[in-house]
């Protein structure tokens, strides 16, 4: 039987392009044999790219994405073709200089005269830290079987979009670290997104995602455990490292601004040239009730952090201001519970009866807006006689704002 | 004319429903019609119990919730105005006794003398650290009070 496959097909280089986009013009070229249908056309690209450069897609890579973008038009791996390539590797550098043992370079400090007894110690702890931070790498290393870490450019795994880069997410350690800061450390959510550069956002929603999962585990209930590892290994992942030089691996910029549905308006705005016109004012002309960006800033200690250090101030003294901020802020915050709890004290009672509870609060009947029709249940008490209900009219909230 | 304090059926909030009362407390002629323009609103009652936010009926039979009925009343304007000679109505009378503003009119059991009801007195108006820490609330010591003098 003659070979299917003319030799000039065979030479047209492989692609890891879907099949369906292959530009065709071999086909026109073909000498022998009837032009098989479409159909047939397409399967039979299809087996020739399952076999040879969709073969890499079998199996997935260990520790690693494995999208189409990464990979060459012979189905290689484009970073490791690099890295052969190139004068040995990251990892043949650091193997070519094994550290020193614990033990020489104790011995070499003990020997130095010029140190104290706190300089060693420091070293010591310097050295360990180096030590873990290659540990760290190398077990990271043969976790991948020594495949390089993918470059931004690996991380596209739509060929035909080559803007769409596929984003990092939060390692299960990393998770667990988060909620440990916020749920049992009780540190407040500020300042866990501030120190492992997650959004604040993210960091709620990771505190509650993490909540139910550790409540479900109590009740016992079967977790998707299979497919969140799957899924984790098939994505970047923001890895937590602890004992680490860099235990902290930023996630994502924390401090952007939101942008204000308010602020979109294209507003132009007159003021005299003598006149300060601050973000303040910006603000105000947006809308009267619009925050200035100050704050409005997610994390505005950050920016009062950078505001000290061009200032001049060493570290000490920004500690010392820091410390003094956050002490300001847990006061206002404990006041504020405070009152609060001295408010219900004051007006709300619950007297138990044999199958439900009363529950009563004081209120003020005098209190019902300057037209005299705030709305009944929220801004005053019992419903209002003589007005015609507006809870139709347009522009009016008619969902609850509360859950009861 | 006498002034009551009694209750008014209003309409709930996203219009009037059947099987889902809701009532205003008021202050109103005694001779008027019972949904009629009140002098004064004082308050509210809503006498369907509600579960706490984020319970299920489960809870509540597990003892784990209770349901709770609400009621929203400015207890200053009442005081006035029962000091005045409003008369409460049963229902109202009832709610008002709870927190102390009145003698409860009966007791669930046992005997209904003067003195039972004036021990009764609910000391829910008085500061939380002062009223009665016990759980059970004043009606059901004086039914367990009750029933221990019975047994004695």
């Amino acid at each position: 039987m003659p070979p299917r496959i003319s030799p000039s097909r065979l030479s047209h280089p492989e692609t890891c392009q879907c099949f369906r986009t292959r530009p065709c013009e071999a086909l026109v070229n073909r000498q022998f044999h009837a032009s098989a249908r479409h159909e047939t056309l397409l399967r039979r690209d299809m087996w020739k790219w399952l076999k040879g450069p969709g073969k890499a897609f079998r199996k997935p890579l260990p520790s690693s994405t494995n999208y189409l973008g990464a990979y060459d038009k012979q189905g290689q791996l484009a970073r490791m073709k690099m890295r052969n390539d190139g004068d040995g590797g990251e990892r043949t550098s650091r193997e070519a200089e094994p550290m020193e043992d614990e033990d020489a370079a104790a011995r070499r400090d003990m020997e130095d005269e010029g140190l104290s007894e706190d300089d060693r110690t420091l070293r010591a702890e310097q050295r360990a830290m180096a030590r873990a931070t290659r540990d760290a790498d190398v077990e990271e290393m043969d976790d991948r079987e020594g495949i390089p870490k993918e470059r931004l450019t690996d991380l596209r795994p739509y060929p035909l979009n080559q803007a769409f880069r596929s984003q990092s997410v939060l390692s299960e350690d990393l998770r667990e670290m988060i909620y440990m800061q916020a749920v049992e450390n009780g540190h407040d959510l500020a300042s866990v997104a501030a120190t492992f550069g997650v959004d604040i956002r993210r960091v709620a929603a990771v505190v509650r995602l993490k909540t139910v999962e550790k409540e479900w585990e109590a009740e016992g209930k079967p977790l998707a455990k299979p497919y969140s590892t799957a899924m984790l290994n098939m994505l970047p992942t923001t890895p937590f490292r602890p004992n680490t030089k860099n235990p902290v691996t930023p996630h994502e910029p924390i401090n952007d601004l939101p942008v204000h549905p308010h602020t979109r308006a294209q507003i132009f705005h007159p003021t005299s040239e003598s006149r300060s016109f601050t973000r303040a004012d910006a603000a105000k002309i947006f809308d009267r009730k619009l925050l200035p960006a100050d704050d409005r800033i997610p994390l505005p200690m950050l920016v009062d952090l950078e505001r000290w250090k061009l200032q001049g101030l060493d570290r000490a003294a920004r500690g010392k201001l820091q410390v003094e901020k956050d002490t300001a802020a847990r006061e206002l915050a404990e006041n504020k519970e405070r009152k609060r709890i001295a408010w219900e004290q004051k007006t709300q009672r619950t007297v138990p009866g044999r199958r439900w509870d009363f529950k009563f609060q004081d209120v003020s009947a005098e209190q019902v807006g300057k037209d005299g029709r705030a709305l009944p249940g929220r801004d005053a008490v019992g419903m209002r006689y003589g007005f015609p209900h507006v809870d139709r009219k347009r522009g009016v909230v008619k969902i609850p704002t509360s859950v009861e | 004319m006498v002034l009551r304090l009694r209750l008014a059926r209003v309409s709930t909030p996203g219009g009037a429903r059947r099987h889902a009362p809701l009532y205003n407390i008021v202050l109103a002629h005694a001779r008027t019609a019972r949904d009629s323009l009140p002098l004064e609103v004082l308050g509210t009652y809503n006498p369907i119990p509600k579960l706490p936010a984020g319970y299920s009926e489960s809870d509540v039979k597990e003892g784990k919730a209770r349901k709770a009925k609400d009621i929203k009343v400015d207890v200053a304007r009442a005081k006035y105005w029962l000091g005045v000679g409003a008369q409460p109505s049963d229902t109202v009378w009832r709610l008002l006794s709870m927190i102390g503003l009145l003698e409860p009119k009966y007791l669930p059991t046992g005997p209904q003398t003067e003195k039972a009801l004036k021990a009764v007195r609910f000391p829910t108006h008085l500061p939380n650290s002062q009223a009665s820490t016990s759980r059970e609330g004043a009606v059901m010591e004086a039914i367990k009070e009750a029933a221990a003098a019975k047994q004695a």
